[in-house]
């Protein structure tokens, strides 16, 4: 048994081929995610039990099971009814890439969305006073007031959650996609060399990790702009 | 639930290794998790490097990157030790449970790890001032003062990592544990009913989730029971 | 005088407020005319605060009826909102907005509720700056200011809603000793203007040189009512007289 940095220097390339899919992957779920997020928040904090209700159950459930669970019921499961095969969604729940991102979308809305109620219940209950006592409606504060402020307390949390699911967009690999944890898993199959393969994977994903916290810092950064002493 | 019929024993003893699995990684998680803290804590330049790499790595890579890695390179390695005495043995491994459990108990230690710091950094000095001026030795304030208050600060943060393994063991049927998810795989074989047999998985791990939830809880109201009525 | 013309902006009658279980205001009655300056004062947690919170609706009363200009404090909103945009609100804490440089905190609501032009809300902020005497911090962000002038600006911004009613709630407390003068002089100019006022402070030199009428609460009640000189040289309740004994014996 040998380290072999030839077979490094070749799977490489070949697993960076898929970094398209799992930037894609990314993406597209943080963007549908952080929607969906934000609509499960508004209806969280809605004080309507019928919004509330339907709000707390989704996250409960996403939160309460494994997203590899969650990505195996939507690909392998739902195809079991045929109203789902027959349904308009079927060009998207047929492919893999749509069951994978439909299922990190659906998953990092729950999460985001305590996120986000975790920014807002972090706004000095003070602030929504005086923006009260100074006539803004509900809607002004919640705006001009309790959102700027809540984006900045909710970006920590924000960051790593993007980071989390940068890492289970690899889990898509389980269903058949070739992003690069799949073509990772396909050359250690052939060579069956885990070590050069799987480390090498590993440092690329640190890389984007790095990347990834980089960027929130210096946004989070932006948005603290404020809390700076000095001018 | 005609469908179940005849499953229900093989998803009851996957649920237990689950709840091995489980135990097992939450004391590797607690050990690693304290050893980070203590090395991050430490004077010792090394140990702060080493632990600090420890956390950037395990933070920064897909989870079942670290299982893959771990189970397959110890495989490769003990293989070819055990052919140094017999070339006629073609693999040996690391038990799937065994390795399954180190992978996540190292996993998310990484996360512990900061918990663990940082409730130990939160410990208001003056109780400890306090203390220590009352003439109480510097080992009974940090069993009596320090270990309570940590314990009080860690949990939620604690809860979430829980939360953590147990999800995670879902990937442990990716390298051929016996457990929930790969009950349902053979289910599956027999009824063709994915949906079904898949959501029982998320039942089931639901079930859990929603038990270290409680547990937490309960927890939390008991080491908080101090605070209450504080205005 | 304006006070002469007994002309009531703020009428209390039998107002009630509980927090569960607990009663914080019991059957308070209070009229305040339009020009006078009452200053309310007891120990901690006699109510005090909840009763100015009630006066804008940031607390819900419970019992009786609260009328305010004219308006009668009720679930609607239309009202309450109109309520607000007369009615100034200082706090203990300041509550700037911090992610607004001062200016902004001054245009906020001129520009919000009263859809004024950039520009006017502008102009009004900086003259309202210059009156509480700090207009080169305009554009600084508030966590840049010292205390005492963070709750200048904080006047500044219920002012500039031009409000006939300000409620200031302890906005000295938070304050350290040597910046409570800064704000307590701007507190009497808005006196000496006839603005009506509603202090609850801990001030009592305050209380005496500017207060029309003082107002002792103790455990949710209106314990006693009168001018300065009654209040403090003649107190006629145990209560107020152990209160006064307390707070001036150190």
């Amino acid at each position: 048994m040998s380290f072999d940095f030839s077979l490094v220097i070749d799977s490489i390339p070949k697993m960076l081929m898929g970094l398209g899919l799992t930037l894609q992957l990314m993406a597209l779920s943080a963007v549908l995610g952080t929607v969906l997020a934000v609509v499960l928040l508004l209806m969280r904090i809605s004080r309507r039990w019928y919004l509330v209700w339907p709000s707390v159950t989704y996250i409960y459930i996403f939160r309460g099971t494994p997203i590899l669970v969650q990505i195996f019921i939507i690909y392998y499961g739902l195809p079991q009814f045929e109203a789902v095969r027959d349904s308009i969604f079927w060009p998207i729940l047929r492919e893999p890439f749509g069951c994978a991102v439909l299922a990190l979308s659906l998953n990092t809305g729950a999460y985001v969305s305590e996120i986000l109620r975790g920014g807002i219940l972090g706004v000095d209950k003070g602030l929504g006073e005086a923006a009260a006592a100074l006539g803004l409606s509900v809607r002004q504060r919640f705006i001009h007031i309790t959102t700027p402020i809540a984006i900045r307390l909710a970006t920590p949390a924000y960051s790593n959650d993007i980071v989390s699911l940068m890492k289970s967009t690899a889990l898509a690999s389980t269903i058949t996609l070739l992003d690069m944890m799949g073509i990772a898993r396909t050359i250690v199959a052939e060579t069956f060399a885990p070590y050069e393969v799987f480390l090498s994977l590993a440092v690329i994903y640190m890389v984007m990790t790095f990347f990834i916290q980089k960027a929130f810092g210096r946004f989070e950064r932006h948005m603290s702009r404020y809390l700076k002493r000095e001018n | 639930m005609a469908d179940l019929v005849g499953w229900w024993d093989d998803f009851f003893w996957g649920s237990v290794v689950v709840a091995q699995v489980f135990f097992a990684s939450l004391t590797m998680m607690v050990l690693f998790g304290l050893l980070g803290a203590a090395a991050k804590l430490s004077n010792s330049r090394v140990a702060q490097k080493v632990a600090a790499a420890y956390t950037v790595v395990f933070r920064g890579t897909p989870e079942i990157l670290v299982l893959l890695l771990i189970y397959f390179g110890s495989a490769i390695a003990l293989t070819s030790l055990a052919q140094l005495y017999d070339p006629s043995i073609a693999f040996v491994d690391i038990p799937p449970f065994w390795a399954g459990s180190f992978a996540i108990g190292l996993i998310v230690g990484a996360y512990a790890t900061e918990t663990f710091r940082g409730a130990f950094l939160g410990v208001d000095p003056g109780q400890i001032e306090a203390a220590r001026a009352l003439g109480i030795s510097g080992f009974k304030t940090f069993i009596y003062i320090q270990i309570p208050e940590m314990w009080r600060l860690a949990l939620p943060a604690f809860g979430n990592h829980m939360l953590s393994l147990i999800k995670d063991t879902a990937l442990i049927s990716i390298i051929g544990l016996n457990e929930t998810l790969f009950a349902a795989e053979q289910a599956i074989g027999t009824t063709g009913k994915p949906f079904t047999m898949y959501i029982v998985v998320g039942c089931i791990y639901l079930s859990f989730s929603t038990a270290i939830t409680l547990t937490v809880m309960m927890l939390e109201k008991k080491a908080n029971r101090h605070l209450e009525g504080a205005r | 005088m304006a006070q002469d013309e007994k002309q009531p902006v703020i009428v209390l009658q039998n107002v009630d407020k509980h927090f569960g279980s607990f009663q914080a205001l019991k059957n308070i009655n209070l009229v305040v005319n339009k020009g006078e300056r009452l200053v309310v004062c007891g120990p901690s947690g006699s109510g005090k605060s909840t009763m100015i919170r009630c006066i804008n609706r940031l607390e819900e009363h419970d019992g009786g009826k609260i009328i305010v200009n004219g308006h009668e404090l009720t679930g609607n909103t239309k009202d309450i909102d109109a309520v607000r945009r007369e009615v100034g609100m200082v706090f203990q804490s300041f509550n700037l907005f911090p992610h607004l440089t001062v200016v902004k905190n001054l245009m906020l609501a001129p520009r919000l509720v009263r859809n004024t032009s950039k520009a006017e809300a502008h102009d009004i902020a900086m003259a309202l700056l210059e009156r509480v005497k700090i207009p080169e911090q305009a554009n600084k962000y508030p966590v840049q200011l010292s205390g005492g002038q963070q709750q200048r600006v904080a006047i500044a911004r219920a002012l500039c809603m031009n409000p006939e009613i300000m409620l200031f709630d302890e906005p000295t407390s938070a304050l350290d000793p040597e910046m409570i003068s800064e704000v307590l002089d701007v507190m009497v100019d808005l006196a000496k203007e006839g603005m009506t006022m509603i202090c609850v402070t801990h001030e009592m030199g305050f209380a005496r040189s500017v207060a029309d009428k003082i107002v002792f609460m103790d455990a949710g009640e209106i314990v006693e009512t009168g001018p300065p000189a009654t209040f403090f040289d003649n107190p006629k309740s145990e209560r107020t007289k152990k209160f006064l004994s307390q707070i001036i014996q150190h």
